[in-house]
This record gives structure tokens, sequence and C-alpha cells, in this order.
């Protein structure tokens, strides 16, 4: 097959972050000091190379790229201070926005400037639609939903829903494509579809083993608790958590158990589910905010504008979410209704903007992990069962 | 005490294998040479190297008389175990101020008959020249083929028990010996400072030293010299004779983070070298070159590398990124591997014993007690390196061997003979008229 060249692809590259890949000299110190390289699956050299040739249909078609944790042992080893971390990273970043065909993850990633504009401009039509809908306050009570409507908020929620997920796909049939192809399976042979499932998306998307057990292999003067993989994966419990939370509140509702913003004690399961990931998710996110501006690990010595408003977002959610959650208890209410629309504006960014932040960074790097795991089938299978008609 | 006095025409700083050739070459064209030697004998790194390439030279065999012609030169002063001081320029001389550090043997008296050394009781680590791996006794004469053959006592390690005051047969043993300060006035200096090897330590990665079996070039050196410990080659942990061996290229070249962005010239040389040596050594054990790039730029050097790989010896592409050890203390090397086909993989390969092809780094830094430059690499700076590659920045300041930048024996003393030519050139050309008084009538072109 022919390969195509592209020779401005490293320049391209340098907008998503300090890559200084061309210092490179191909020695290979990086993936052999990488904790997660493995016989057939190492990374990052070829990853490299790749930047170096301008192969950029192979960068974008590399799962390996995902499987990164950005330990920092490969740009504190390399010879050549070619910072291969902080390439991976900016490649991660420029395959979100090569994957997603609307140019608006390109914008965020490479104008701080624009995303700026961008945030606020969103944030104040977000602020807007609800407060049109708003009724006026009640100081009295506190009567949330019906300051801004419940079924409106659901509603929105669906919709955006909807249209975030349509964008995701876009790119995740992209990358799925390009990176299922390039595992270069002969058509025909039959793969453990299943199988994988739980390894990729319970061991290594919710479990993090890899990123446990692996890549904090050097870090012994951390306890757990300030660890990498614990810090990330507070966030990605607590966001599911409280996904799931809200998900559940509106199945009640639904099923007519429990309607949106009926006083529930704190033991109530759904509430103690959102109110425990909530604060995992402030945890995990205000860590990682301090580390990064302490900048005490390789890996956080040089953030982007993407790195921070991404974190600031997740961080100002779960903050609006708790103060709303004591303003029950503390009348005056004037300042829990604008609570609500703050913490309404933060979570709508953050979910509009999922398919083009960094945020997006999660359902590609599941999906590269679903295709590290995905095996043939055993020899025995392969034999005995009829070859797949495609 | 009286200081002592020395005029000369040239001051060599350092006694290794460029140096004492500068200093021949000048003492036979009729200049006076001083050659100032921190240890306690010339000889510098050479004379611990087992053989030379790409000839596969006996290394005794061939520094030993470069040792003994300089030792022995009418023109030539020898000033071993000791140090400079500062150096004043004067005129357009210099005036230099050393010290010779007290040996507690007197040079003139001590016939090196090692005497002193069979009496004396206790025995110390040897640091100097085998890495610990075997020991002398508190006072001792260096190595066997020392220049000069004069025995020394270690005096922190002394009970003073005086047995070899009795023994000694010419009564040159004194405990009262001072530091001697020694005033040389010369017309122009060489520097021959030469090089250090990167500390085994250096990378954390390869173990930071603490993994026995993992060893430098210069260990393996001593490991296959005549002159060696062992008189074989055992590895460290357990004296086992090792089936496989594997050296680390880059150990300490071309390597960033340890602030050495140069290549080191000598170590796939020598990395070569060893292993052929090994393969007479050790016939049935099995060598492993990890290398990054195979850098065999000299006469005779790339049929040298051919010869090798004709051998036997096997040359992985990798640069190796990370050593541990198992159980029973054999190093495993990580690395990736490319194969001709562009195809990598990472693998891990156990090892008995690893050598680490350490590179080279500069000898000292001359910049405050001389005046010269150094480089970012800190090795002397040579304004015009192409057109007087032993020229520094400081009139009748000249430089020789790896103290200018990482060298081989080959090219060091090239260079011997270039920095001896400009220094006398220099030494002609006015700069201090040069008294007819001093030329000897006849020159003494025979060594020893």
């Amino acid at each position: 097959m022919a390969e195509r060249v592209n020779p401005y692809f490293l320049k391209e590259l340098k907008k998503y972050g300090d890559v200084r890949i061309e210092e490179c000299f191909n020695c290979g110190n990086c993936s052999a000091i990488c904790p997660l390289s493995t016989e057939e699956d190492n990374f990052p050299r070829r990853m490299n190379r790749f930047a170096q040739l301008g192969l950029r249909d192979r960068l974008l078609a590399s799962k390996e790229l995902w499987l990164c944790y950005y330990c920092g042992e490969c740009t504190k080893t390399c010879p050549r201070q070619a910072d291969p971390g902080e390439y991976m990273a900016s490649a991660r970043r420029y395959a979100i926005a090569s994957y997603d065909p609307t140019g608006l993850a390109k914008l965020l990633y490479t104008s701080p400037v624009l995303s700026v504009i961008f945030l606020l401009v969103l944030a104040v039509a977000i602020g807007l639609f609800f407060f049109q809908a708003s009724a006026p306050m009640d100081l009295q009570t506190l009567r949330l939903f019906e300051f801004i409507p419940s079924a409106l908020i659901h509603n929105a929620g669906i919709i955006a829903g909807v249209v975030i997920v349509l964008a995701a796909l876009v790119g995740m049939v992209s990358m799925w494509r390009r990176t299922f192809q390039a595992l270069g399976y002969p058509k025909g042979t039959r793969l453990d579809w299943w199988g994988a499932i739980w390894k990729a998306f319970g061991v290594e998307v919710l479990g993090q083993l890899r990123y446990r057990k692996d890549c904090e292999s050097s870090a012994v003067n951390k306890p757990w608790y300030a660890q990498k993989w614990f810090i990330h994966a507070s966030m990605l419990w607590g966001f599911l958590g409280l996904f799931v939370a809200t998900a559940l509140n509106y199945l009640l509702e639904l099923l007519s158990v429990k309607a949106t913003g009926t006083w529930v004690p704190l033991w109530y399961p759904i509430r103690l589910l959102g109110t425990v990931s909530g604060l995992f998710l402030l945890y995990g996110t205000s860590l990682a905010l301090l580390r990064r501006f302490r900048k005490d690990d390789t890996s956080y010595e040089k953030s982007t504008f993407s790195d921070w408003t991404f974190l600031a977002l997740m961080w100002l959610a779960g903050v609006t979410g708790f103060l709303l959650e004591i303003a029950v208890y503390l009348p005056p209410f004037a300042w829990s209704y604008w609570m609500l629309l703050a913490h309404l504006i933060v979570v709508g960014e953050l979910l509009l903007l999922a398919p083009f932040s960094k945020f997006a960074h999660a359902v590609y790097r599941s999906i590269a992990l679903y295709l590290w795991t995905l095996k043939p089938l055993p020899e025995s299978e392969q034999a005995s069962a009829p070859a797949a008609a495609d | 005490m009286s200081t002592n006095q020395i005029k000369v025409d040239a001051l060599v700083v350092g006694g290794g294998i460029s140096g004492m050739q500068t200093a021949l070459d000048l003492g036979d064209q009729g200049y006076k040479v001083a050659v100032v030697e921190r240890k306690s004998s010339i000889g510098g790194k050479m004379i611990d190297l087992s053989k030379v390439f790409p000839t596969l030279d006996c290394c005794s065999c061939i520094t030993t008389p470069k040792m003994s012609a300089t030792a022995h030169h009418d023109n030539i002063t020898l000033l071993t175990y000791s140090e400079i001081e500062s150096i004043n320029r004067d005129g357009n001389g210099f005036k230099v101020q050393a010290t010779k550090k007290p040996r507690y043997v007197r040079e003139d008296d001590c016939t090196g008959c090692r005497s002193c050394e069979l009496v004396c009781p206790l025995e110390v680590s040897e640091d100097e020249h085998e890495f610990g791996r075997t020991s002398h006794r508190v006072v001792y004469v260096p190595f066997s083929t020392a220049v000069p053959q004069k025995a020394l006592v270690d005096l922190d390690h002394c009970l003073f028990c005086g047995k070899c005051i009795q023994a000694c047969p010419s009564d040159a043993i004194d405990f009262t010996q001072q530091p001697e300060p020694v005033e040389i006035e010369t017309r122009s200096i060489v520097l021959a400072t030469g090089f250090e090897t990167t500390p085994i330590n250096a990378k954390k990665e390869y173990g930071a030293g603490k993994l026995r079996n993992v060893i430098s070039g210069m260990m393996m050196e001593r490991l296959l010299a005549p002159t060696g410990p062992y008189g074989r080659v055992l590895r460290p942990s357990d004296g086992k004779m090792p089936a496989s061996i594997a050296y680390v290229q880059c150990a300490g070249s071309r390597d960033q983070t340890l602030g050495v962005p140069y290549c080191s010239r000598v170590c796939c040389m020598y990395a070569i070298k060893q292993a052929m040596l090994l393969s007479g050594a050790l016939p049935l054990a099995e060598i492993t070159i990890y290398y990054m790039d195979i850098r065999t730029f000299g006469k005779g050097y790339e049929q040298f590398y051919q010869n090798a790989k004709a051998m036997g010896v096997e040359f992985l592409k990798g640069k190796v990124a990370r050593i541990t050890e198992d159980e029973n203390q054999n190093p495993i090397v990580r690395v990736e591997l490319i194969d001709e086909f562009g195809k990598t993989r990472v693998t891990e390969r156990q090892h008995d014993l690893v050598v680490l092809s350490v590179g080279l780094l500069p000898g000292g830094n001359p910049q405050p007690k001389f005046g010269v430059p150094v480089g970012e690499d800190g090795f002397v700076q040579v304004p015009d390196y192409n057109v007087f590659p032993a020229v520094t920045s400081q009139p009748g300041i000249f430089v020789t061997g790896a103290a200018a930048g990482p060298m081989d024996i080959v090219d060091s003393i090239m260079m011997a003979g270039a920095a001896a030519s400009s220094a006398a050139s220099y030494l002609e050309a006015g700069n201090g008229s040069r008294k007819e008084a001093q030329r000897q009538p006849e020159r003494s072109v025979e060594y020893a």
C-alpha cells in the first residue's frame, strides 16, 4: 500500500505542545525504559519516527498512542532530551483534533485566546438559555427546580447528550477504522470480541491496572492516595459516579418514584452515590491542579491551556455542585439560585465540549485499550468456525 | 628545607602517554623539559590497559619503554607524586609553584627492591588501578612496571610498626617527610592532563554502581591484562567465569541526561577489542555488543570491526535503557531491538556479566590554574583546532592528548608530536630568546 508522506506534519504537531522530537536519534531508550512497552506493543520510539518521517496516517492509526499514561520515564532518561513523553501527549491532542471533523478541537488546542473567547461566549449562551426560562426566586423556601424547571434541564440535557454522542461517534468511528485496520488481522480471523470487554473496560479502564501497577513503579516517594493513578482514578470514578447518580435520579422521576428536587436524607442511595462521587471528583481535580501547579512530576511540567481548562471545568463542576448541596441548609437563598445557574453553565460547557477537548481521551483511550486487549480466538476455534463473511 | 628550583624550556603537565611523548619529542630536540605527574608513577591510563586497538599490541610492552625513556632522558626532569599549585607569567616565561607530596620514602635512596613491601604486615585495597579487586601493602611500589620504581607509604593506614625501616637496606624510609615546594621556571607549558571515565554509578538506570556484575570498560581492561588482579576473567559477585558477556555502548557518551552530548570516540573500538580478547580468554563465552552506532573511523578500525563480527561477536542495535539483576545477580538488560526490516521488539536479556562502555570526561579543569578556557564539554578549548590543533588561547601554553577532547592512543601520540612541534616553534620564535648554551651538542635519541 502506498504510504503518503506529509512534509509539514512535524510543523503541524508543534502547535499542539512542546514537540522537539526532531532531536530524536532513534536509539530506542524510550521504548525500552517504558514500563508499558511489551515485546510487540512498544512505544514511543516508533511514534517518534512517524513524526520525523511525516507518516501522519500511521500515527493516527496507532493504538499505542493511547496506551501511554505519561509517567515521564522516557523524558527523564532520553539521551537527546527529545522529550518523548510530551511528544506523545501532544500527538494525542493532535489525534483528537484530527478525528474531529468540525475543527473545533483544533481551535481549542492551538489557540488559547480563541478558546477563552469561545468558552466565555458558550458560558453566556448557556446562562441566558436557562435564565430566560427562570421563574422569580423564592427567598423564603428554596425551590431550585421551580427557579429553573427540572424538565427544561432534563430535556436540554438529553438534546445536548444526543448531539455530544453523535459528534463523538464521528471521531470514534474514524479512530476505530484506522486503528483496527492497522492491527492487520487477515480477513476472516475470528477475534475474541467478548473476552476483551471485561479486560479492557473492567480491568484497564475502570481498574486502571497498568497505570497503577506499572507506571507508578518509580514513584516510591508518594503514598498511594497522592499517586498519579489514584488522582486520575478519583476523577474517573467521581465523574462516572455522578453521571450514574444523575441518570438514576432522572429514572426515578420517570418512574414517578421521586421528583427531582425532592428532599431526601444523605443516606438515600442515589444522593449518597452522588455525594461520594462528588468527593472523589473534587479530590482528584484539586490534587491534579495542585500538582500541575507545583510541577512536581515530569508529566506536569508542561501543562497546556487545554489541560488547565479541562481540569478547571471539572473542579468547578464539583465545587458548584457541593455548594448547591450545602445551599439547601443555608438561607438566604438568593446565592443558591445563582449557584444552580453557575453549576448548569459549568456542567454544560464540560459536556458540550467533551468530544472536542481533553475529555475525548476517555473514549479514544478506551477504544485503544479494547483493541490492545482484542486477540484472535485460539487456533482450534479458528479452524472449526466458518470464516466470517466480509 | 631548601626550595628546589628547576629551570626548563617546557613544562609538561601530566605523565600519560601524550605527556610522555611530548616530553620525549621536545627532549630529543634538545629542549629541557620537566614532567609533573600527580600520581606516584607515570604511564597514565595507558599502562593500565590490556592491549591496544587495532593492532592488539600488548600495552605494557609499548608503554613501559616510553616510561623508561622519559625517566632516563638527559633533558627530562621527572616530578612524580607532585601537584601544580599556581602559575604566574614572568616576562616571556612562567613561574610555576609545584608541591612534591611526601612519599615517606626518600626517592634518591630507594632502589625499588621491595624489601619493605615484603615485611609490611598490612594490606589495603588497591583502588587506584585495580578498582579494589586486589590489595597492596601499606608501603608499596605502585605496580610492577611503575616508573619511577620507588616505594611510597600510605600513611593513613600505617601502624608505624617500623618493620619497613628495619628491612630497608638503604635506609630510605623517612616518616618525617613534609610536602616539598618546587619552583619551576619555564618558557612554555604543555597541558597533558588527560581524561577520566564516566563513574560507574553515574547512571541510575544502570544500577547506579550497585549491581556487582556490572563493571566498566576500564575494569574489564584490568581483568584482561596479564598483570590484572586475577590473571583471568572472573565476574565480581561470585568469581564465576562468565559464559555470556554484554557490552552496553554509549554508557556515558551521547547522553544529555549525563551532560555528555559528545561521542567519546574510543568506546566502540575498546569494546570490540575487549570482545576479541574475551573470545580468546573465554572461547565458549557468548559476547554481545548493544550499540546505537558503531563508529570505527580510524585506520584499520573498520576491518577490526568486521573481524570481530566474523569471529562471532554479536552486534545488536539498540540502546540499553535499564539494567536490573535476578536473584543470582545475573544482570538483565532491557532494550528495544530493531531488526534489518525495521521490526522492533522490546526485550529483556540476561547475561552473566555486563560491561558499561563508559565515556571520556575531562581529567580536571585547568582553567583556574592555567587561565586556559575550557569548552562547554569541559575539555581545553583550542581556538583554531583545524590549523593549530595544540595551540591554546594563552600564548606559550599548549595542549595535547585527551585534555583537548576525547581521543584514542594513536591520536594522542600524534597530537603529542603536534604539541611538541608547536611548543618548539614558539620557543624558537624568539619568545624568551633561547640560549645556545642550553642546546645539547649531541642529541641523545636512544631511549633508555
